[in-house]
Parts: C-alpha cells; sequence; structure tokens
C-alpha cells in the first residue's frame, strides 16, 4: 500500500481516486440519512414518530432517564449482543478450517448444513426452539437461552465469511513457518490469524448487528426479562413513542463517541511510532 | 394541562389513601404545577397502612403482559411494600403468548391475555380460575366485567378485568365529506389507498363479517365466506399500508396520508398531539369488533401465591385511573372513574366510554374463530401478491 | 520403503488406517462446536417443524393427523406461488443492487483508506445498524413518504408540481429499504475478501498492457469471488424471509412470501405456516446444489 502511495500518480489515476472517494462519501451518506431523520425525532414533542413535528422537547430523553424498564431492556441487550458475537466468532471460526482444508468428501452438504439456519423465517425458529427447549426439554427459559438461540442463526454468517477468507490462503506462509520450526498452534496465532483478522472481525460486527435487533426469536426464548428489541416491538397496542428513538440515538452516540476515540487513540500512536525508527536509525 | 402526569407526583399523594386526599392530588397534578408530592416515606407508609394490602409472603411474580399493562411506580411501590418483585415479559401478539406459555408453564405466573383467546387458554388448560373476590380492589368493578361468561369458569373467574376497547372507523371530516355510518365506507371507490388498518388478519375477518352481516363472525358459512373475499377484494385498492403499531395509523392520519382508518379509541386527541388535522371517529351500524382483557393466573404456577396479594395492590382504582390517564383507554373499575371524575377528567373519560362498559359485550370480541385456517388462506389468496 | 507394483513402478505404502483416522480428527475437531450447537438448537427444532407440517391444526393444536394438504395448499393455491415468485424475483434485485453498491465501496475502503482508519469506518458504516430495523425503517418512510423529505426536495426544486405517491408503500419503497437493510453485511463479506487482494497485481496487468476496466474484470473480481458468493448468499437468503419491511414500508403491493407464512404463524397454523416455510429452505437448498461449483470455497490440498 505505502508502495503504491509514493510512486507517480497519473492524472487518470488521481481522477479514480477522486471518484471514488466521492463514491465513498455518498454512500456513507446514503446510510445515515435515515440515522438523521432517527435522531431527529428523538427530539421531538409529540407522542408518534415522524412528520410533521408538531414541536421539539427533551422530554423523551428524560422519560429515558426515568425508565428503568428500558434500561435494564438496554443492558440485557448488549449483554446478549456481546456474548453472541464472542462464542459465535469463535465456533464460527473453528468451523471453518474444516470446511475449507478438511478434504471433506462432501463439502456442498455441509455448506448447506451450515446455512440452513439462514433459510428459515425466524418465527419458525422461534416457535421450534420454544417446543424444543422449554416443552421437551423443560429447560428454563432467561438470557442464557437467548443466546442458545441467537447462536443458530449467527455462526452461520461467521462460518462463511471466515471461510471465503480461507480460501485461497497462502500455505507457503504456513510452510515457512514450519521450517523456521513453528509449532502448527504457533502458526496458527501468529501466521493464519492476523491474516484473516479482517473476515474474524466481519463476522463479529455481523453477529452483533444481528442480535441487537433480534426480536421474534428472543421473544420465544426469554424469561421474565426484557430486551431492547422486544421492548420496543411489544409497544405494539399503543405505538412506539420518541422515547425508543431517544435510546437508540443514546446507543448511537455512544458507540460512535467510542469509535471515535479508538481511532483518534490509533492515529496518535501510530503517529508516535512512525517518529521512532528515524530517531534509532 | 400536561397530559402525562407525573407519575410520582401523582401517586406518591394517592397510592393507597383515602379517595378524597387522592382526588386532592389529581386536581394539583392537574393544574399543571408540580403538586407538593408527599414524602416518600409518608407514601410507602401510607402505602403500607392500606386497607386493601393483605400481608404478603413476598417473592418473585413472572408477568407475561402487555406494555400498558402495568407502570414501573407500581412495580417498585409493590417489591418496596409488599416484597413482590415483579418480572415482567412483554409480548405483541395473544397468538405468541398462548404458545409460549403452551410450552414453558409454571415457568410463568401471570399472563395477559384478550377476550376470547382467555377461553382457548382455559381450554388448553394453562390457566385456572381464581376466586375474584379475593381480589378486594374487585368489589370497584363494573358489575357487568364481574359476569361475563367468557371469563367465568367452574371454580371461578377465569381472568381479572382490565380494558377494552372497540375498533372505530376514524375519519378526517375535511376528505371524507359525508359522515359515514358503515363498515362499506371502506370500500368506497373514492378512497382509493387512502386507508390504514392494522395488520391483524384474523381481526380484519371479523370486521369483514360484521361488514356483510355474517351471522357467527368467528365461523362464516362457505357462502358468507366468498361474500367476505368479495369486500376484501374490494377493499384492497382502498388500502394504503396495514399498520404494525397503532402510532402508525395516527401517523399516517396526522400526515395526511390517510383519510379513513380504523383502530382503538383515542383517535381524535391522538392525531391532534401529532400535529395533525381534527378528525372525527364512528362506530359503524352493523357493529364492530374490540377487544376486552384481563390478567389469568398460570396453571402450576411457580409463584402463584403472589397472584392474589400483586393484583389487590396494582389493581387499585389510583393505579387505574393512573394507567386510565397514561394509556387512553377505558378500564372496568368504576371507582377509578369517579377518581377521574373528581380530578375534573369526566370530559376525557366519557370521550372514552370509560362509564359504558356495557358497549364491550355489543362488540365481536377479538380472538380466534372456528376457521382460523380458511380465514387466513383468504385473507393471503385476497393480499397475496 | 516403497513397494513394487506389477507394472514396475515404484509406489509409497498406503497409509496405516489409524494414522488416517487420527489425521482426519486432527483436522475436523473443530467442526465439533458447529455441529453440537445446529444439531441440539437448530436441527431437532427444525425437525419437530418438519413434522408439524406433515400435522393439522385442530382447535390451536398440532394433532399428529399425517396429511400433505398444507404443501398442496402452496401449489394448488396461485397466491403462494405467485408471491413466491415475486419474493425470489426481489430478493436477485436486491442483491444485485447491493453487490453494486458494496463492491466499488468495498475497493473504496481498501485501495483509498489507510488500514489503522479502514476499521473505524467499517465499524462507521455498521454502527447505524445497532439501532431499531422499525426506527430505520420509519426513518424511511419519513425520507420516501408523502409529506417526507424527498418530496419536499423535490418540490422545492421544481422537478414536481405535487407530491408523488410513487416512493413509499409499494414494490419500489421495499426494494430501497431492503437495499439499505443488507448493504452492510454484503460490505462485509465482499470487503473481507477484497482487503487480502494483492494491488501489484494491478500494476503489473496495466504494465503488460491491460485497461483499468480489464485488470478489475479478470484480475480483481475473480480474486475476490469467494467474498462475492458470500454477499450473495448473505443477502439473498436472508431477503426471501423478509417481512417487516414489507410490512412497514410496503403497502398492499409489496407483499412478500414470509408475510404470508407469518399470518397463519400469527393465527397459531403452524403446520400450514410451517410447510411453506420449508418449501422456500427447499428452494434455496436446490439453488445452492445447482449451482455448488461455483460455491466452491474449498481449497484442493494435496494428500498427505
Amino acid at each position: 500500500m505505502d508502495l503504491l502511495e509514493t510512486m507517480p500518480v497519473s492524472k487518470r489515476a488521481k481522477q479514480t481516486r477522486w471518484a471514488f472517494r466521492a463514491f465513498g462519501c455518498a454512500v456513507m451518506g446514503f446510510l445515515y440519512i435515515p440515522i438523521f431523520f432517527l435522531v431527529l425525532f428523538s427530539f421531538e414533542d409529540s407522542k408518534t414518530v415522524g412528520f410533521p413535528i408538531p414541536g421539539f422537547s427533551l422530554r423523551w430523553y428524560q422519560a429515558v432517564l426515568d425508565n428503568q424498564a428500558l434500561q435494564d431492556a438496554v443492558r440485557n441487550s448488549l449483554l446478549v449482543a456481546a456474548l453472541v458475537a464472542i462464542l459465535a466468532t469463535i465456533i464460527g471460526t473453528m468451523a471453518a478450517f474444516p470446511l475449507v482444508r478438511g478434504n471433506l468428501r462432501f463439502p456442498s452438504v455441509i455448506r448447506i448444513f451450515v446455512t440452513l439456519p439462514i433459510m428459515l423465517p425466524g418465527i419458525l425458529l422461534g416457535v421450534a426452539l420454544v417446543t424444543f427447549l422449554a416443552g421437551q426439554l423443560h429447560v428454563r427459559l432467561s438470557l442464557l437461552t437467548v443466546i442458545a438461540g441467537h447462536l443458530v442463526f449467527t455462526t452461520p454468517y461467521v462460518v462463511l465469511i471466515v471461510a471465503s477468507r480461507l480460501q485461497g490462503f497462502p500455505r507457503a506462509l504456513e510452510w515457512a513457518a514450519a521450517d523456521l520450526g513453528a509449532s502448527p498452534a504457533r502458526t496458527l496465532r501468529h501466521i493464519i490469524l492476523p491474516l484473516i483478522a479482517p473476515a474474524i472481525m466481519a463476522g463479529a460486527l455481523i453477529s452483533v448487528t444481528i442480535s441487537l435487533d433480534e426480536f421474534i426469536v428472543t421473544f420465544f426464548t426469554i424469561g421474565s426479562q426484557l430486551t431492547l428489541p422486544i421492548y420496543i416491538y411489544t409497544q405494539i397496542k399503543f405505538g412506539v413513542t420518541p422515547e425508543v428513538n431517544a435510546v437508540a440515538t443514546l446507543l448511537l452516540v455512544a458507540t460512535l463517541g467510542l469509535l471515535a476515540a479508538g481511532g483518534l487513540l490509533g492515529a496518535v500512536r501510530s503517529a508516535r511510532a512512525a517518529g521512532r525508527p528515524k530517531e534509532e536509525s | 394541562m400536561d397530559r402525562i402526569l407525573t407519575r410520582r407526583n401523582f401517586l406518591q399523594g394517592a397510592a393507597g389513601v383515602t379517595a378524597a386526599a387522592s382526588a386532592g392530588a389529581f386536581l394539583a397534578a392537574c393544574g399543571g404545577s408540580s403538586a407538593t408530592p408527599a414524602a416518600t416515606a409518608a407514601a410507602t407508609s401510607a402505602a403500607t397502612a392500606a386497607p386493601s394490602t393483605p400481608a404478603s409472603s413476598g417473592g418473585p411474580l413472572n408477568f407475561l403482559t402487555w406494555s400498558d399493562h402495568w407502570n414501573q411506580d407500581a412495580l417498585n411501590q409493590a417489591k418496596a411494600t409488599l416484597g413482590i418483585t415483579v418480572n415482567v415479559s412483554e409480548l405483541s401478539d395473544n397468538s405468541d403468548g398462548f404458545a409460549k406459555l403452551k410450552q414453558v408453564g409454571g415457568q410463568l405466573d401471570m399472563v395477559s391475555a384478550d377476550a376470547l383467546w382467555v377461553l382457548e387458554y382455559s381450554k388448553n388448560d394453562l390457566v385456572v380460575p381464581f376466586d375474584l373476590a379475593s381480589i378486594t380492589p374487585s368489589d370497584g368493578l363494573y358489575s357487568i366485567s364481574k359476569s361475563f361468561e367468557f371469563f367465568t369458569a367452574p371454580g371461578g373467574y377465569l381472568a381479572y378485568p382490565w380494558g377494552w376497547s372497540p375498533i372505530q372507523i376514524a375519519f378526517n371530516p375535511a376528505n371524507v365529506t359525508t359522515t359515514p355510518d358503515s363498515w362499506q365506507v371502506l370500500v368506497d371507490a373514492k378512497y382509493k389507498g387512502r386507508i390504514v388498518m392494522e395488520n391483524q388478519p384474523t381481526d380484519i375477518m371479523l370486521m369483514a363479517a360484521r361488514a356483510i352481516g355474517a351471522k357467527d363472525g368467528y365461523n362464516m358459512t362457505d357462502a358468507e365466506l366468498a361474500q367476505a373475499k368479495s369486500f376484501l377484494q374490494a377493499l384492497k385498492p382502498n388500502i394504503l399500508k396495514f399498520s404494525s403499531q397503532g402510532s402508525e395509523t395516527i401517523q399516517a392520519l396526522a400526515d395526511g396520508s390517510a383519510w379513513l382508518s380504523t383502530g382503538n379509541l383515542g383517535a381524535e386527541q391522538k392525531v391532534k398531539d401529532a400535529g395533525g388535522p381534527a378528525i372525527n371517529t364512528m362506530i359503524p351500524k352493523e357493529g364492530t369488533i374490540g377487544f376486552i382483557d384481563g390478567e389469568m393466573l398460570v396453571k402450576g404456577a411457580e409463584n402463584a401465591a403472589q397472584f392474589v396479594p400483586y393484583l389487590t395492590f396494582g389493581a387499585q382504582p389510583e393505579w387505574v385511573a393512573q394507567n386510565f390517564l397514561d394509556n387512553g383507554r377505558p378500564l372496568f373499575n368504576e371507582k377509578a372513574y369517579k377518581l377521574l371524575v373528581d380530578g375534573g377528567h369526566k370530559e376525557q373519560a366519557d370521550r372514552f366510554l370509560y362509564n359504558k362498559p356495557e358497549l364491550a359485550l355489543q362488540m365481536t370480541l377479538k380472538g380466534p374463530g372456528g376457521r382460523v385456517q380458511d380465514y387466513i388462506d383468504i385473507f393471503n389468496s385476497v393480499f397475496g401478491a | 520403503m516403497s513397494v513394487v507394483t506389477a507394472g514396475g513402478t515404484r509406489v509409497p505404502p498406503a497409509t496405516p488406517f489409524l494414522v488416517r483416522l487420527k489425521r482426519r480428527l486432527v483436522v475436523l475437531w473443530p467442526f465439533t462446536p458447529i455441529t453440537l450447537v445446529l444439531t441440539l438448537l437448530f436441527m431437532i427444532p427444525l425437525g419437530i417443524m418438519v413434522v408439524y407440517s406433515f400435522w393439522t391444526t385442530r382447535n390451536l393444536n398440532v394433532v399428529s393427523d399425517w396429511t400433505l394438504s398444507n404443501y398442496i395448499r402452496f401449489f394448488t393455491n396461485e397466491t403462494y406461488l405467485r408471491t413466491f415468485g415475486k419474493t425470489v424475483l426481489m430478493a436477485a434485485l436486491v442483491t444485485v443492487a447491493a453487490l453494486l453498491l458494496a463492491v466499488p465501496f468495498a475497493y473504496f475502503l481498501v485501495r483509498y483508506v489507510s488500514a489503522r482508519w479502514q476499521r473505524t469506518v467499517l465499524l462507521a458504516v455498521i454502527v447505524p445498524f445497532w439501532t431499531s430495523y422499525l426506527l430505520r425503517v420509519y426513518a424511511w418512510q419519513a425520507i420516501l413518504g408523502e409529506k417526507g423529505a424527498l418530496n419536499q426536495f423535490l418540490l422545492a426544486t421544481g422537478l414536481i408540481d405535487a407530491p408523488s405517491r410513487l416512493f413509499v408503500y409499494n414494490n419500489i419503497a421495499v426494494f430501497i429499504v431492503l437495499v439499505y437493510m443488507y448493504f452492510p453485511f454484503a460490505a462485509l463479506a465482499v470487503y473481507s475478501s477484497l482487503e487480502k487482494f494483492d494491488f501489484n497485481l494491478f500494476r503489473a496487468a496495466q504494465d503488460l498492457g491491460a485497461r483499468q476496466d480489464q485488470a478489475f474484470r479478470h484480475i480483481l473480481l475473480p480474486a475476490i469471488r469467494p467474498g462475492l458468493i458470500t454477499a450473495c448468499i448473505f443477502v439473498f437468503v436472508p431477503v426471501l424471509g423478509e417481512y417487516l419491511a414489507p410490512t412497514l414500508v410496503g403497502g398492499t403491493e409489496g407483499v412478500l412470501i414470509s408475510n404470508l407464512i407469518i399470518n397463519f404463524f400469527r393465527g397459531v397454523q403452524y403446520p400450514a405456516g410451517a410447510a411453506i416455510a420449508i418449501l422456500i429452505a427447499a428452494f434455496v437448498i436446490v439453488l445452492l446444489v445447482i449451482f455448488r461449483r461455483y460455491l466452491q470455497i474449498e481449497d484442493v490440498v494435496a494428500r498427505g
């Protein structure tokens, strides 16, 4: 990458670069325009979300601060999502290796097996899970059963995305490491995993995204708790209020804030590190 | 007047104390100023001193219900004064609750359901009847609600009556110039793409049954089904969308994209609050559908002991009155109506038909009928691609 | 210790069975956790649903009366077939659109964003999707609706005279919302494959005389094919099961097959709903089998 950046750049290449930059910004804009409205409506002085806006107020933020049940629901959601992401990533990454390298006799069958969970509508899975877990096995429903349910349709995403990255992995690197005396475990930890890290991270992000917004399977597998999606979707009889927008905005601000902080921290650290070699040499 | 009274203000003055005092707190809160609330300590001791609250052994209570059947302050006070920790989980649809309870049984203690679903729960041996009189606030209920035949079972009552609402047709008089009086207004070609209804296929079939004058809405004959199907086919081009949430209907009326809608009571005020035009509502002459809901005791509930004590606390007229102000649909507690009247909310309560619980029995009650599969198949046939 | 065959050539001795088994187990054991999870929490519950699809509902209870009527319904009532066909078409269009956005975006990210910011930008892409689906769709309604932002913009710029109802409560709205909802999954899938691409190959190709788009089509796309396939799966398959976006912005026109399934489930008619859902899954399985050559993600590894 750095080599490319220091090479002399033609005018055509410059145009391409700006075109792509513009496109990238346009896409980010497309992604965030609805978010802008989501945040806008959180300040709406009305019990319903959307235009027309009768006025602006902070009352829904106040409502969030007063609403214990909502805060508990958010906490449960974050907890479940974090655990689901960790477990799904581990299980899914593990499963990708045999899929790509295991010389399986019927790879299509295995792949279909792994993809099946995302083929079915969530309500089918939810009813099936509660029938089996609670009805047959008499398992006590709780956040643990919710995590189990979420794992079913998040691990396929991780497997597929890590497998697609693992395919065509330069085996020469592993053989070179082995020649140099590295055990398979070390090779895994220091060579393979860092190089497939983007896929693992992508899988983890997808798992979090799916888990945070999952309602129907969660409803059927949860005990006497609430998660944020359940809180939102069960307002059905009387409707969602901008309170939900307020909580979403707060979460958004928190995560984007952490992101920015993390990005800046990384930038500062790299800048410092970039400065050092010159002094040493 | 602030429509959402700060619950703390209201209830600190009212919980468990005499009607006069609570009415006083009502009026003060209605006056717009934050009423000087009784100190929390005084309020909690007032609650414990309340004669209607029996001594409780304390413990958890697992409650599956809709979001408008409980409020956090009541739960907090129940925990503080009675030692009952209510664990709320919520449902969006009767069928989901039914499916879930069937599988989890005693892991839940109390479940809310709409009227005719209560019968299904009972038929499937999922809930047990209880002695209504043992829940002392029940003496403040309208007598009609204590003798619903669909709640009566050998051994007691199947559900503690909570609230009800008919489905009304709301319309914007600026666009719907002749005042409608019948379901047939929904199939009037003038209103192409201007009607919003709630996304409940079984309810829509019941409405269609009313519209065509079917004898038994839950078990239409094949001939009646064919008529209902034609009604729906005429309805389809007029539908703008099916709402998943009541607020979507309100939004559509408020921003003018819909001229007619079906939904629960209270649409006029909600649309106005949302910044929309003045709308009117009517109940069609052929009759309408609606819900009556209540709280049921699960069979084999692990914490059945907390059922009566919690309801004895949570179903007190003061909480019920507050619930009405928060959610805006009539409830079955007559004493609460008197509290509302004393608090200056008579006009609002009457608009919501609070004092006319007998109307609830004129509705076709929401619930699964005898021919659900056929109903859904027909609905799918009309509204599929 | 080679063996001489009858033909006179030297062949290595056959590896002993136990050694082979041990090697297989070493390679295959990481597959155990996912097998446990999917078998216990998915295959068995799914099996229950498959059995239900052949049974009947009576008085809201599933009773073991074997019947094919739930499957026959799908094939005899043309609504289900039509809706299903339309859903497949919609899923295909959404997949194409999502890829058309995702591939250039992933390229932009890998090529023109420095390594340390790539992760941040990716997170910035996905974080909006940690808000509720419902809220995002309501926001789209506010944009696409009759009094919405898009109409205001078009009116203000004079492109139209009266608010258009073209963008909401129809198939177009469902399409736009679905592309929006599934773009991040496609982008993540393409990114994770594109990120390892060596751009020096581009330089080499251009040195050898290839135009930029030729290099793109013949060098880049084949290299990221696994990522593209994964992105297709991540969008096409779940869209077949989509019901929320059609309900919220589709009006009566934008109905998809899962809406019809949900209607059955909400009426506690599990056999009826399960049968249609299983037919959709069967369709996807058939597609995966037909296209299995293209979906090859296994490495060809020499035995030994």
